[in-house]
This record gives C-alpha cells, structure tokens and sequence, in this order.
C-alpha cells in the first residue's frame, strides 16, 4: 500500500504537468474554435520553437527570458505563415482535404528539422532548485510553467472579452457566417487568430524545452495527447480544454503510482473512449 | 494452344525468379548487394542506430578499398531508413530484398523492430545479419535457418548487471546479497522487456530481493508518477532499460523529485550514448554504469589475435576523420563497434567461405558458411568469439561466445569494470556524494 504522502505528490505532479497540457490544448482550441480546421502539426511548431529556445541560450548565451520572447515572436510568425500559405488555399476544402494539408505540413517541419538539426537531443541545461514541502518533491521547472501557463491562459481570457479584436474573435467562432454579412472581414480575424494561436505554441516550447529535450519527433510524445485533451474538451472550448487537461493529468499521474506507469496512460486513454460515447461534444457540453 | 505453353513457361520462369532468387555471383559476377537497415530517423537514430550506420559503412568502404570480399567481390551498399518505426522496418526490408534485390539484409538496430522482421525474413528463405538488436526474443524456440546474429542477447545484459552488484555487495554496499533492495525499470518494448527478464531471473537465482519492476512507454511525456513510485520503494540500486529521450526524461525528474540510490546501472542504447548524457546532464552521470558489448577501442589490443588490434586503429581514424573530429577516443559509443565489428565478420569470414566452398552467396551458401564460423574468443575487436548455435538449438543463429561488459563512467570517460577478468579499472560504488543521486 502506497503511503499517503506520495499520492499526495502525485496528484500536486498531475497539477503541474496539466498546465503544460492545457497550454498546448489552449492554442489549437483557440485557432480550431475560429478557423474551423484542426492544425494536425500545432505541436510541430512547438517543436521549432523549442529549437530556437535552445540555440538562443545553449549557443548565442541570450538569457532565458529573452529567449521565450523570441520563440513567442517565432509562433507568431509560423502561424500566420501557415495560415496563409497552407490554410487560407483550402479554406473551402472537404475536412479530410484539409487534415491531410497540415499533416502534409507535419511530415514536413519534421524532415526540415532532421535535415537542419540532425536527429540528436538538444537539451538546455538549467541548475534550478530542488523544490520540497512536507517531504514531498517537486519540479520547480514545472512549477514556473504551470504559473506562466495559468498567467497565458487568463491573458487570453482578458484579450478575448476586453478587447475590440477580442470580441470580433468570438463572434466569428460563434458565427463566422454571421459575421462576413454584417461586413466584418473574417481573414483579418483568422490572421490575428492564427498569430495567437503560433504564439501560444512559441510560449509552449519556451516552457517545454527547459524540461524536455528537443528532437525532431517531439511531436510524438505530445501531439496524441493534445488532441485527445481538445476533444475531450469539446473543441473549440477552452475551458473545457483545461479541466480535460487536468482530468487526464491526474489520471495518468495517480493512476501511475496506484497501479502502474503503463496502466496510467492505458485508464487515462478508456476514459477518454468512454467520454466520446457519453458526451461527444465535450466534458462541459450541456446534453440535449 | 502454343500461346497458352508461351504464357504457362513464361509464368514458371518468373516464379523461379521470384522463388529462388540467383546469387549475384552466378548472374553478375563482381558485386555482392547488402541492404543495410538501420533508423536514420526518429528517436533510435540518436540513441545509437546512426552510430551503428557509421560503423557498417566504414567496414564496406574499408573493405571494398581493398577491392572487396576475397579482393574482387565489390560490396554495393544499399540504405534503409526504419524511422524508429517496426511496420516501417519490414516495409523497409521488403524493399531491400524484392525491390532492391539485395543478396544479404544486414543491420536492424532495435529489438521490437528485429522480432517481427527476423521471422518474416527467415520465412522467405533470405539471409539477414543482425548487428545490433539484442532481444532474446529473436530466437527463442523460432529455429531460424536464415538469420544470425553475432552481439550477445539481452538476457544476458540483464544477468550479467545482477551479478555483478552481488558480486560486489558485501565488500562496496556493506550488505549481503540478499539484503540489497532492486528496482527495474524498462521500456516496454522487446528490448527493455528482455533485459529487465533478465535482470529479474538471475536477481530470483541469487536470492537478491526486487522491490519494484516497472515497465513505461518510451512515449510517455511524463515519468514523474514512475520516480514516486521509485522513491516509495527505496531501491539501493535502480536498473534502467531504455532508449533516448525517455532516459532523459527520466534523470532530469528523479533528479527534481529527490530520488537517491546507491548505484545507477543502465544497460546500453541511451545509456551508452556518453557525449549525449554529458551534454545533457553534465558531470550528473559521473559514476553511472552501461552494459554494452565492449567499444573495440577500450580491449588491449594485446589481448586479442594479431591484426584486431589495426582494425580497431582504423575504424577510430575513420570515425574522427568521416564523423567527429573531437571525439576523445574512449568517448566512441560502442555502437560503433557493432556496426564495424559485426558486419566484419561477415565480410571476412562468413561471406569468403560461402563463395569459395558453398558456391556463392546465395542464402543457402550464406546460412551454410555461418554455421561453420568458429572464430575463438579474442578474434574479433569487439573481443568476443563467434560460434552460432545450431539448427534445433533454442536459440539456433544466435551466437554462443558474445558476452556484454559493465561500463561506469569515471571521469567523464567509461571504463571497463566488469567481469573481473577483463577488467581495466576499479568500479566507484557506492555513489559517492558527490553524485546528485547518491543517497545520504
């Protein structure tokens, strides 16, 4: 039997781990929510990003901060490339058309950073404390992720319902039919959307690459998962993204130490089938 | 009715074709083809697969330099790429072998890719060299006629890490074998999960007491529950099984939660990539062990036949001239030497009695000419000998005289610490303190 104060740390580590997972859900919700098309590659561009985290620090000594501004910067520039050299051509394409363009483009950034970077393990080295309460141990990395994940997350929030862009955002995700008659111009509303959406991925790999490395299948690990979390919470609904991605993470972290590592995942994965049968929609669509 | 006899003699030459494919000898004459499948992308390429690439490439370059096999038989190299994927890898192989018409399928690094593909291989009767792989599972009571492999098994990399903390418990742990508390942690794939069999099997026969064996995906972005798991166990000593990036994953957060062991055996793959672990972890690893077959460059080249010793002179003058320039010699992965050494023996031993007394290259006269391989221990750089086991043995194919050796890392180098009679320097045990590992 497991002593209690190592469930206990398992369930603040589930916390912790979904901040990462609910910042990654956060921009494909947002971009899906409005765009209407799933960027099967989102977490490929969190990939690129962590890479120019790593060479700013490891190689040109720019501190770290410094360095999660560029790779923002760096978001923002790939989603509004991707929008407008791979999204904006198939806009008025079939589902499965457009799925296979951002896959195509997934296949892509993947063998571009192979052949830029090779296939080793880039890893930016922090010497951060060893953070530990009550005999519990925690990862001071994660925990400064999951708070600046919390601060995105409400920044966004903020941005969304104060905001004049904000709120023409929300009406095209509610609309976007609507919106083209009463005159907006929705592709002005996409771009800014898909800047967003990129710079959610740079502050994504800013915050991954000081506690992963960085290779060019980093996709891999992620990219099912955050999916998984998008549909569990119903897409295009950024609450629902967060408390999917803190169900998961506590699932897979206290159903490891309960039961196995293996078994972690395996419950977390039935969950998410069974959801699908019992609301379709998401965790926080009202039924009926 | 003599178009229907046209078409029906038409149709047998080509399944003669296709069933019995000619050796390149009897059809060609100076060209033998390998088809070489190793990952070039995905996580295995930088945990060793490219490594064992550059190893098989010098060996032809080497080889075909000196005008090929039996100085006229050109080697041409053919690449596969298995993308760190098992259903790319036998798609890969039947390329190679029906597209490509390659004589010999040579490589395959990953374990969970060379169980499937060794028994499809074997099944159409082609002829495959396996360097790398070390999955017990390849053999085990399949009968393969075709396939050959001379690295050691992973069982044997699992015993042999037991054995020797047992043999070294009383005097460095101040504890008697039985009292030593295991952790085994593993990759779930056929590679780790062999291993940790192993490690499991001879622990049971030592009387050695496992507190924990846990398996994990190597996909798996967060190990924190594992290392809770870990630290709620208490291991002395924590046995690790896996590849790259999950043994990344992994150290940096038992290092964040506080875990502390006595000592830290990985066995090969990620663990034996040194100036990975260095770069990401830095002096962290000092005193961390790896069981691989031996680097070739680490063996006293006096210690083994005359001319062994050149050989591994040249693979490392190729490898920093082709590859790394600064690489301290010691730091060269073993998985060099697999590549280097293993397909050697094939060029130099069992591919010249193919052709000079089975008739060719065939896979018949491959299968042949490897049976009858007795290379004594001590005749390869690698040190071991090669004797495959029979046809009806469990693991026929498998080759009976490869042994793997414990490594740690003293120094930022790896030395050689076990068994015993090999060698080369005194293991550090326990972790000293200076180890952010090392239990207090």
């Amino acid at each position: 039997m497991i002593e209690p104060i190592f469930l206990l740390e398992a369930a603040v580590n589930g916390i912790l781990l979904s901040g990462v997972l609910a910042l990654l859900a956060l921009g494909l919700n947002l971009i899906f929510g409005v765009v209407d098309i799933v960027w099967i590659a989102y977490v490929d561009l969190v990939m690129v990003c962590m890479y120019l985290v790593y060479f700013l620090v490891m190689v040109y000594g720019w501190p770290l901060w410094l360095a999660g501004l560029g790779s923002l910067a760096l978001g923002a520039l790939l989603g509004l490339g991707v929008h407008l050299l791979i999204i904006t051509p198939i806009l008025g394409s079939a589902p499965v058309n457009q799925l296979l363009a951002t896959g195509g483009l997934l296949f892509f950034l993947q063998s571009f950073a192979t052949f830029l970077w090779t296939t080793d393990h880039k890893t930016v080295r922090l010497a951060l404390p060893i953070l530990e309460v009550g005999g519990m141990f925690l990862s001071f990395v994660r925990l400064i992720a999951f708070v600046i994940s919390l601060l995105a997350m409400l920044g966004l929030w903020v941005f969304l319902r104060r905001t004049y862009i904000g709120t023409a955002i929300r009406a095209v995700s509610q609309d976007r039919e609507a919106m083209a008659l009463m005159g907006a111009n929705p592709q002005y509303v996409y771009l800014v959307t898909s800047a967003i959406g990129g710079a959610m991925a740079g502050l994504a790999g800013a915050l991954l690459v000081i506690q992963y490395s960085v290779h060019p299948f980093f996709g891999a690990a992620f990219g099912p998962l955050t999916f998984m979390i998008c549909v569990l919470g119903g897409l295009g609904n950024m609450v629902g993204a967060f408390v999917a991605a803190v169900v998961m993470s506590e699932i897979i972290s206290i159903g490891g130490v309960v039961i196995s590592t293996e078994m972690g995942y395996v419950i977390a994965f039935v969950v998410f089938i069974v959801m699908m049968f019992v609301r379709p929609g998401g965790l926080l669509v009202r039924r009926g | 009715m003599r178009t229907l006899r046209t078409m029906l003699l038409a149709l047998g030459g080509a399944a003669v074709l296709i069933a019995a494919p000619v050796s390149r000898a009897d059809a060609q004459g100076q060209t033998i083809k390998i088809g070489v499948l190793y990952d070039h992308t995905g996580p295995f390429s930088a945990a060793g697969s490219l490594n064992c690439w550059r190893g098989a490439k010098m060996i032809i370059d080497y080889v075909n330099e000196r005008g090929g096999v039996l100085g006229k038989y050109k080697i041409v190299q053919v690449d596969g790429d298995s993308q760190s994927k098992a259903e790319v890898a036998i798609n890969e192989a039947e390329r190679l072998l029906n597209v490509e018409k390659v004589d010999i399928l040579a490589g395959v690094y990953s374990s969970a890719h060379a169980v499937p593909l060794a028994e499809k291989v074997d099944k159409q009767k082609r002829f495959l060299w396996i360097t790398t792989a070390i999955s017990s599972k390849v053999f085990d009571g399949r009968n393969l006629q075709y396939t050959f492999r001379p690295q050691p098994t992973g069982t044997q990399f699992g015993e042999l890490s037991v054995e020797y903390v047992a043999d070294y418990s009383q005097d460095r742990f101040k504890k008697a074998p039985k009292d030593l508390r295991l952790a085994i942690i593993y990759e779930d794939g056929a590679y780790g999960t062999d291993v940790a069999l192993g490690n499991e099997l001879k622990a049971k026969e030592l009387g050695l007491n496992v507190v924990l064996k846990e398996g994990y995906s190597i996909n798996a972005p967060d190990l924190s529950s594992l290392v809770t798991k870990l630290r709620a166990a208490r291991p002395d000593v924590l046995y690790h099984t896996g590849y790259n990036p999950d043994i990344s994953l992994f150290l940096r957060q038992a290092k964040e939660q506080g875990l502390r062991l006595r000592a830290y055996i990985g066995h090969g793959a990620g663990h034996s990539q040194l100036d990975k672990l260095k770069e990401a972890f830095g002096k962290d690893v000092e005193f961390f062990h790896t069981l691989d077959p031996i680097a070739s460059q680490l063996l006293d080249p006096k210690k083994l036949k005359p001319g062994v010793g050149d050989l591994t002179a040249e693979m490392v003058k190729r490898y920093k001239t082709q590859y790394d320039a600064n690489a301290p010699t010691a730091a060269i992965a073993p998985h060099v030497s697999m590549g280097f050494n293993n397909l050697y023996v094939l060029l130099s031993d069992v591919l010249p009695r193919a052709i000079q007394k089975h008739g060719g290259f065939g896979p018949d006269a491959l299968a042949a000419a490897a049976r009858e391989t007795d290379i004594p221990d001590g005749g390869t750089m690698q040190g071991y000998g090669v004797k495959f086991y029979p046809p009806g043995h469990r693991f026929a194919g498998q080759n009976q005289r490869a042994f793997p050796a414990v490594f740690q890392i003293i120094e930022g180098k790896f030395e050689l610490v076990y068994p015993k009679t090999v060698a080369t320097a005194q293991p550090v045990l326990p972790l000293p303190a200076s180890s952010p590992f090392a239990l207090r």
